[in-house]
């Protein structure tokens, strides 16, 4: 069992402020654990925590039922890909791979075996006779997770390691970590900036702030879910729009009504309409998805889209199997992603449908979701 | 842009070269084929200096001094330079203070350094003799002992030397990446293996630059024996430069002298050659 438990852990460098704050995360053995924030969040701070690189100031570290705060990296039985592979330029991928081997004074046949095995995983066969600076990005991301491989440690840690691809080959690598997680039934554990990565490769994601968790839940329910204002609009791509309003209560009638007065939702046959009641007169922020403003109400039934919104194009792009929209509501930019055999004419006007039941609403002074 | 102006604007590098490389190193060349004392006209006589050169027993000696000399001045220099950049390159307190105060000796005038590790090693009132004698271990006659005088002079020129190539290894240490050490930390590498394994490939440029530099600089040993021993006793601190000085400011030999000047640039050319080859496939 490889299951790996951070229980209250935090870090802070002498004389400066918390890194790292009382994070709580259990992996589960097997798991696929995709750590996701934008830079400075301390994703990076608290893999190399639990590989050991970085010392942990509080807070205990579990791998396998057992606390390893204290111990050595290489007395942890982990293996870390670099961002940048750090594969060591004056070996062969051979040699590369074969290190960490040797130096457990492993014998040379099954050195070789294991090497040969993992190059065939990964179909780097015939790269072994050559060095580092003869081969291509996508081939040194191999070879450093054949490093990680050859070892059969308990859990993997994987620090940005697509950032230094080109966009299709991230995409090519993204499908093959996929394939090569179901291959070895490994425990790992990822960090990403890229949300996109994190959905796709992630059994549940965790997604960081400024040394916080915001919320650790499946990509599914992060999409569709947010706890809060910063996960709804970090996770998906276009990424939430957002429209600040408050709620109001009249007639037994719950509705959102914008700042600006330009935008009125009746919601009284939201699932939140509950929740959303006790907010009258409050603050709150509406988030939509681009994919849930439509064009046309076929489909829907009158109880699930708001009335229609008339509004001027600003810009559209298409991508063949949709349009992205974009037109502004009370200065701020939306985007809606319409079905791409959509007529969208720029500078025209166009009625648009929200979908309530995927509305989102969060409290604008505490960012929660209202549910 | 006038069509000269190029020419004019390297005029000043191109008339250096020329009169301080270039003429001097084609003179040199001709002069090994005459006889010259300065005073009277130079005299060709063809091969004869490079005859005289293959039978001259001092100028051998003075060269296998030269190497006696390098064999461990190279290796001290490069066992000392490491390790010091080593622990000057961890975060310790004063660390700024102690990599200045390695480097000082390379700034002050070699005479003067000369002297005063030559009061060091004095037989009788010096303080290594003395510190020896405290001990009730026998006194050592640094400089006057044939069998020793080479090598402490060996050990004194890495002491005045040796800054210059520890701050070279410290620039070496400093560029390679962090990343390396970790990958290693968690491979289980001991921090020995980490520095045989990772660190020395990766300084390799550096080790290499450094054996050429203190092997130029050692074939050129000078100041040191002709200040503290003047190629004594029985000629076997002399070396190869002190003896091609000798010939050309004592004895007047302008052509032999440069006939000497001229084998040795091609034994060193021939070392450096060596020695490319040995480090870049070796460490």
């Amino acid at each position: 069992m490889a299951e790996v438990i951070l229980r209250h852990i935090a870090k802070a460098y002498p004389g400066g402020p918390k890194v790292i704050k009382d994070v709580n995360i259990e992996v589960k053995d097997r798991e696929f654990v995709v750590l996701v924030g934008p830079s400075g969040c301390g994703k990076s701070t608290l893999l190399r925590m639990i590989a050991g690189l970085e010392d942990i100031t509080n807070g205990d570290l579990l791998i396998g039922g057992q606390r390893i705060n204290d111990r050595a990296p290489k007395d942890r039985d982990i293996a870390m890909v670099f961002q940048n592979y750090a594969l060591y330029p004056h070996m062969t991928v051979y040699d590369n791979m074969a290190f960490g081997l040797k130096l457990r004074n492993m014998a040379s046949d099954e050195i070789r075996q294991r090497v040969t095995n993992a190059a065939k995983i990964l179909e780097i066969e015939n790269l072994l006779d050559r060095k580092p600076k003869d081969m291509s990005g996508g081939q040194r991301q191999r070879v450093a997770i054949g490093r990680a491989i050859v070892r059969n440690p308990k859990v993997f840690l994987f620090d940005e390691p697509l950032s230094n691809l080109d966009a299709k080959l991230r995409g090519q690598t993204r499908i093959e970590l996929q394939k090569l997680h179901r291959d070895l039934q490994a425990t790992m554990i990822y960090v990403t900036h890229d949300q996109i990565e994190a959905m796709t490769l992630g059994d549940r994601i965790v997604v960081l702030r400024n040394g916080d968790v915001l919320q650790y839940d499946t990509p599914l329910a992060l999409y569709n879910q947010p706890a809060n204002l910063f996960v709804a609009g970090f996770i998906g791509s276009p990424p939430m729009n957002f429209l600040p309003g408050r709620i109001v209560n009249s007639d037994k009638k719950v509705s959102f009504e914008s700042t600006g007065g330009l935008v009125r939702i009746d919601l009284s046959t939201s699932i939140h309409r509950t929740a959303l009641a006790s907010y009258e007169g409050r603050e709150v922020t509406l988030g939509v998805r681009a994919e849930h403003i439509r064009e046309q109400s076929i489909g829907l039934s009158r109880d699930n889209y708001s009335a229609e919104m008339d509004t001027l194009i600003d810009v559209v792009e298409h991508m063949g199997s949709e349009i992205l929209t974009y037109f502004t509501i009370e200065e701020r930019r939306f985007v809606a992603k319409l079905h791409g055999g959509a007529t969208v004419t720029f500078d025209q006007p166009i009625a648009l449908f929200w979908e309530v039941n995927k509305l989102h609403f969060f409290d604008t002074q505490t960012e929660q979701a209202i549910r | 842009m006038k069509k000269w102006t190029p020419y004019l604007l390297v005029s000043p590098y191109i008339l250096h070269f020329a009169v301080f490389v270039a003429f001097p190193v084609l003179f040199s060349v001709v002069l090994t084929f005459h006889s010259w004392n300065i005073i009277s006209p130079m005299q060709y006589i063809g091969l004869a200096n490079y005859k005289h050169l293959f039978k001259d027993r001092l100028f051998w000696q003075a060269v296998w001094n030269t190497v006696r000399f390098l064999l461990v001045h190279i290796p001290l220099q490069l066992i000392v330079a490491i390790v010091m950049a080593e622990l000057l390159n961890r975060t310790v307190r004063g660390a700024s203070f102690f990599r200045a105060a390695f480097f000082l000796p390379v700034i002050v005038s070699g005479v003067v350094v000369t002297i005063l590790w030559q009061q060091l090693l004095s037989f009788n009132s010096g303080l290594l003799n003395r510190l020896l004698a405290a001990l009730s271990v026998p006194r050592i006659a640094w400089l006057d002992d044939p069998a020793v005088a080479m090598y402490s002079i060996a050990v004194m020129a890495t002491w005045k030397n040796v800054g210059l190539y520890i701050i070279l290894f410290l620039v070496g240490l400093q560029s390679v990446p962090m990343q390396y050490y970790e990958a290693a930390d968690l491979e289980g590498a001991t921090n020995w293996q980490k520095f045989r394994f990772i660190t020395l490939p990766m300084i390799n440029p550096t080790i290499f630059t450094v054996v050429v530099l203190s092997t130029i600089s050692g074939f050129s040993l000078f100041v040191e024996p002709y200040i503290m021993t003047q190629g004594g006793p029985m000629n076997t601190t002399l070396s190869a430069v002190m003896y091609i000085y000798r010939q050309a400011f004592q004895y007047y030999h302008m052509g032999y002298s440069a006939t000497l000047g001229f084998c040795f640039a091609l034994i060193i050319l021939f070392v450096v050659i060596i020695q490319r080859r040995y480090v870049e496939q070796e460490v």
